[in-house]
Order: structure tokens, then C-alpha cells, then sequence
């Protein structure tokens, strides 16, 4: 949180609007840049794979070759299926992980704000995250079935412990010496939340979300692995029965796509909301 | 803004608690501020002066005595008391606009007004065209002339200021001293300044509170008797400084040496000051964290 520190002897100065558009050409550029390096890892697997598939290195029923998963995707586009599983999984998410994140931030916040809840909350919740997500499966499973509400709750599970542990240290991270410009203020509790608190974390629980984004990702491929018959889970569940390897790697191909996807979105969401941060050195 | 502001504060006695020993930090101190005076407290590092400031703002209202601010007791901060610290704690998500306006957050002015208010305070030490910069384009000076314009926003009966020229140059200081100098003028507001440098007491005060250390006690009060704005390099003035200087240096019981290079072995360690440590250490039940609201 260093740069909510110091503000004092950060003597930049340059408020000159006519230098942003030169900067915002340069950050373009290297951005660009830095893109086409990270184009390059992917390349080369992709090359690797080509290879080791046209040389026969694996045998073709466990590495289909790049050419014929490409066929597969584009009728599984074409023909809607990507759509479909694609769509169910990524609702599950959306609600399992807004739940998880509604309920991981007020938990949070209840644990950043008072040393009390946290003393009694902690132990448990720390112990309670130690549980990788699909361990609970087999319990949740003879509780709620295998219907939607076990996904839903075990995505949200996924989502919650970041959430929670990164709101309240985002809240914790706030300086005393903010505070007490809110208490000279006279502000309420409220407005001390709202004006100071959670502008002051929001840096914190934005890695909360993202990570919980990612975690109720990985948490509903892994339930629907279980206990499903349509999703990008099932995909992969179904496809390796059939011995289809071209739909299973369509579909991890997806779930990365779209978590990559998801992760980048939130990633300029909040260079959005936090763009008072832009130029900070 | 109702009553005139007349700040009493009569033997008031601070003790910090520091790891079981009690630390005195304020011993039966006693002042008188007129509506509309300029008081510039001056002393030592660890003589108390901050801790002064934080209980007349009503920062801090754990003391012995009586501190009374318009005939009423002072039993918390309230926007009769402006006060700007020495970091300018503005909020670094928030346009200088922005910050300004939260000292205004819970006035009984409209929103038209507010706005009005803040745009004036803005002009006032001199921003205007800034409004719509975040801190962290701002210099030093720039940034604490927003910490200032939003102590002063809600036209606040007295303002403290806590060493709000500390972390400064000595070119920005000097300006932004004049310009302090100008608004107490215009706006007629009391002002009390804590600080350790004696060119900026004597400057600014109408009159300058020597303060000594261990225990922090009032040592002499010193008139100013010059009237604003002042010449800086007046022999009047420097006269003025000298005196107050020659006071300062008995508070801390050294008279002034000749200077020597002591070797480095024996030359002293700085050694940490208690009431600091006092005021950053937690109170002895740390049930709550220091964000708890």
C-alpha cells in the first residue's frame, strides 16, 4: 500500500494535460509489445504439439493433431454446443461466484472492522480455507444432491475465501492517520466507511474478486467433472468416456479462454475505477 | 462561528502510558487564546506542543484540567476546530475538489453554497485551476495548500496547525507562510501553529509559547508585538528570534558549546522520543483495530 504513503514527497507537478496523449502513445506501444510477448510461449506450444502429433510421438487416439481439433471446434461452434456448455457453465458462475463474493465481502468487512469478529471468525475460516473446494464435494453431495445448488455452493465457496480474507486486509491496510481525518471531520461510521474505509481497501478487494473469479472457475470445472450432464466439466468428462481427446481439448482450450477472458475484463474494470492511481509513480 | 473564539485551557495534565511506565507529556499547562489571535507554540522535540494541539482540537480528550473552546468544554473534534497536519492526509482517490469538500461533508450548507465555499477556499490558497487534480499530481506545497483549504472550509472558529510547513522547502515554506499570514488577516480566524522552527514562530505569532521538555511545560510566553504582515529580515523581528532563541536553548539545559567534531564513537545517538512512541503506540486494550470506526 505504498502509495497511499508518502503523498508528501511525491513532487511530481505535471498536471499539463497536453503531455497524457504522448504517454498514453507510449503505454499503447508497449502494451502491444508486451502482448506479442506473451503471444510467444503459446506459439511454440502449439508448434510443439503439431509436431509431436505429425511424428507420431503420442499415439493419435491420446494426441489428436492440432488440424483436426481446429475441424472439431469449428462444428462444435458452428453446430451451438460450444454455446451451450459454454452458457450454463458460465452462469453457474455467475451466480455461485456472486454469491460467494456478496457473502465474502460483508465477511470481510466484519472482520477488517472489528478485532473482535476477527478473533472469533479467524482460526475457523483459516481452517475452514484450508479445504481445497473439492473436498467438499462428497459431503455438500449427500446434503444437497447433485443438483444445481451443490454447483452453486461450491463455486461460492471458491469465491468467498479470497474474498473475505483479501477485504479484510484491505480494510486493516487503511491508515490510522485517514481515520482520524474522518473523526476530525466529524464524519458518522458510515461516512467513514463509505468516504474513507472502503475507497482506501478498494485496491485489496479488487484482488479479492479476481481472485475469487478465478477460484469459482476452477471450482465449477471441478464440480461439474462430478456431477453434471451439460457444462464445459461435463465436456471434458463425456469427452474422455467417448475417447473424443479433439472435444477434450476444445474444451480446456475454452475454460482457459474464458477465464482468461474474465480475469482481463476485471483487470481493466479496475484500472477503470481506480484510475486516480494513473501516472502514480 | 456563533460565539467568540476563545480558547481556555487551564492546567491540563497529560500522562501516556509506554510499555507500564507513565510518561508525562503535559504538565499543568495553562493558556489563554483571544478570538482572533495568532499563537505560535514552539519547543523541543518531545515538550508536548503536538500533544497540546490534539487536545485543544479535541483529537485527544484524555487529560487532566479544563479545556474550554467558547465557553464550552472541548469533549471531541468538531468543525468549530479546523486542523491540518503536517502530512496534508489527502486522500489520494479523491480530486483536490474533492478533499476540499469533505470538510464540508457535515455543515448545514446546501449544495450550491458547498460548492461555492470550496471553489472560494480553493482560490483562497491559490489552486484554483487544480481542482480537478488527484494528490499525487500535486508538489508538496500544492498539497498541503489543499490540507489547509479544507481545515479552513467550513470557516472554523480556530485552526490548528500541526508543523504544516515541516516536511516543506524552505522556499515553499516562506510563500506559503505569507499566504497563511494573508488568509488569518482576511478571514479573521484564530489561529494556533505548533512548530520547531523559531523563524516561523516569531514570524507568524502575536504571540510565541515556549514550550520545554520532559516534562512538556509552558516556559515563557513572548509577545510579538510587530504588526502583520512583517518584514522577515526586520532587525526588530530578528531581535525578537534571538531572545526567543536564547529561551529555547535553556529548555533543553545545554548552553551552546563551541563547535567540535566529536569522533565518531562518542558523537550521541539520536535517541527516540518517548511521547512520539506514545502517541503511536496503541491504547493498553488493543481490542480494536486502528480502522475500527
Amino acid at each position: 500500500m505504498s502509495s497511499f504513503t508518502n503523498m508528501a514527497s511525491s513532487a511530481t507537478g505535471a498536471v499539463g494535460s497536453n503531455k497524457t496523449v504522448g504517454w498514453k502513445g507510449l503505454a499503447n506501444r508497449r502494451g502491444a509489445r508486451r502482448a506479442a510477448i506473451g503471444l510467444i510461449l503459446p506459439v511454440m506450444l502449439v508448434l510443439y504439439w503439431w509436431l509431436a502429433s505429425s511424428r507420431g510421438w503420442l499415439p493419435e487416439q491420446i494426441l489428436p493433431s492440432p488440424a483436426y481439433v481446429y475441424t472439431t471446434a469449428v462444428e462444435m461452434i458452428v453446430s451451438g454446443e460450444i454455446a451451450y456448455h459454454a452458457g450454463m457453465s458460465l452462469r453457474r458462475v455467475v451466480y455461485g461466484f456472486l454469491f460467494g463474493a456478496m457473502a465474502g465481502l460483508s465477511l470481510g468487512m466484519a472482520m477488517g472492522l472489528s478485532r473482535t469478529v476477527d478473533d472469533y471468525v479467524r482460526p475457523l475460516f483459516l481452517a475452514f480455507a484450508q479445504i481445497p473446494t473439492l473436498g467438499w464435494i462428497p459431503l455438500l453431495m449427500l446434503i444437497f444432491g447433485i443438483g444445481e445448488a451443490l454447483k452453486i455452493i461450491v463455486i461460492a465457496k471458491g469465491a468467498l475465501v479470497p474474498m473475505t480474507l483479501n477485504t479484510a486486509a484491505g480494510i486493516r491496510s487503511v491508515p490510522a492517520n485517514y481515520v482520524e481525518v474522518g473523526r476530525a471531520l466529524r464524519f458518522s461510521r458510515l461516512q467513514t466507511l463509505r468516504l474513507i474505509v472502503l475507497p482506501g481497501a478498494a485496491h485489496s478487494i479488487f484482488t479479492g474478486v479476481r481472485y475469487g473469479l478465478t477460484h469459482s472457475w476452477t471450482a465449477l470445472v471441478g464440480v461439474e467433472l462430478l456431477a453434471s450432464s451439460e457444462g464445459l466439466g461435463y465436456l471434458l468428462v463425456w469427452g474422455r468416456q467417448m475417447f473424443w481427446l479433439d472435444v477434450v481439448i476444445v474444451a480446456m482450450i475454452v475454460i482457459g479462454i474464458v477465464g482468461f477472458v474474465m480475469d482481463k475484463g476485471f483487470d481493466l474494470a479496475e484500472s477503470y475505477l481506480q484510475r486516480w492511481k494513473r501516472g502514480e509513480a | 462561528m456563533t460565539s467568540p473564539a476563545h480558547l481556555k485551557i487551564r492546567n491540563v495534565t497529560r500522562r501516556f502510558n509506554v510499555n507500564g511506565t507513565a510518561l508525562t507529556a503535559l504538565d499543568d499547562v495553562s493558556l489563554d487564546i483571544k478570538a482572533g489571535e495568532f499563537v505560535t507554540i514552539v519547543g523541543a522535540s518531545g515538550c508536548g506542543k503536538s500533544t497540546l494541539l490534539r487536545l485543544g482540537a479535541g483529537l485527544d480528550v484524555e487529560h487532566d484540567g479544563v479545556i474550554e473552546h467558547g465557553g464550552r468544554r472541548v469533549d471531541g473534534p468538531s468543525l468549530d476546530r479546523g486542523i491540518v497536519f503536517q502530512e496534508p492526509r489527502l486522500f489520494p482517490w479523491l480530486t483536490v475538489e474533492r478533499n476540499v469538500s469533505l470538510g464540508l461533508e457535515n455543515a448545514a450548507f446546501s449544495k450550491a453554497e458547498k460548492r461555492e465555499l470550496v471553489s472560494e477556499q480553493i482560490a483562497l490558497v491559490g489552486l484554483s485551476g487544480f481542482e480537478k487534480a488527484y494528490p499525487h499530481q500535486l508538489s508538496g506545497g500544492m498539497a498541503q495548500r489543499a490540507g489547509i483549504a479544507r481545515g479552513l472550509v467550513n470557516r472554523p472558529d480556530v485552526l490548528f496547525l500541526d508543523e504544516p510547513f515541516g516536511a516543506l522547502d524552505a522556499i515553499t515554506k516562506a510563500r506559503l507562510q505569507g499566504e497563511l499570514q494573508q488568509i488569518w488577516a482576511a478571514e479573521k480566524i484564530t489561529m494556533v501553529l505548533v512548530t520547531h522552527d523559531v523563524d516561523e514562530a516569531v514570524y507568524l505569532g502575536d504571540r510565541v509559547v515556549i514550550m520545554s521538555p520532559r516534562p512538556g511545560r509552558i516556559r515563557q510566553i513572548v509577545p510579538v508585538d510587530l504588526p502583520h504582515p512583517r518584514e522577515r529580515t526586520s532587525p526588530e523581528l530578528a531581535a525578537i528570534r534571538n531572545g526567543v532563541l536564547d529561551i529555547l536553548n535553556g529548555t533543553t539545559g545545554e548552553a551552546p558549546k563551541p563547535v567540535t567534531r566529536p569522533s565518531a564513537a562518542r558523537r550521541p545517538a539520536a535517541s527516540a522520543n518517548p511521547i512520539h512512541a506514545a502517541h503511536r503506540t496503541k491504547p493498553a486494550r488493543p481490542a480494536f483495530s486502528t480502522t475500527e470506526i
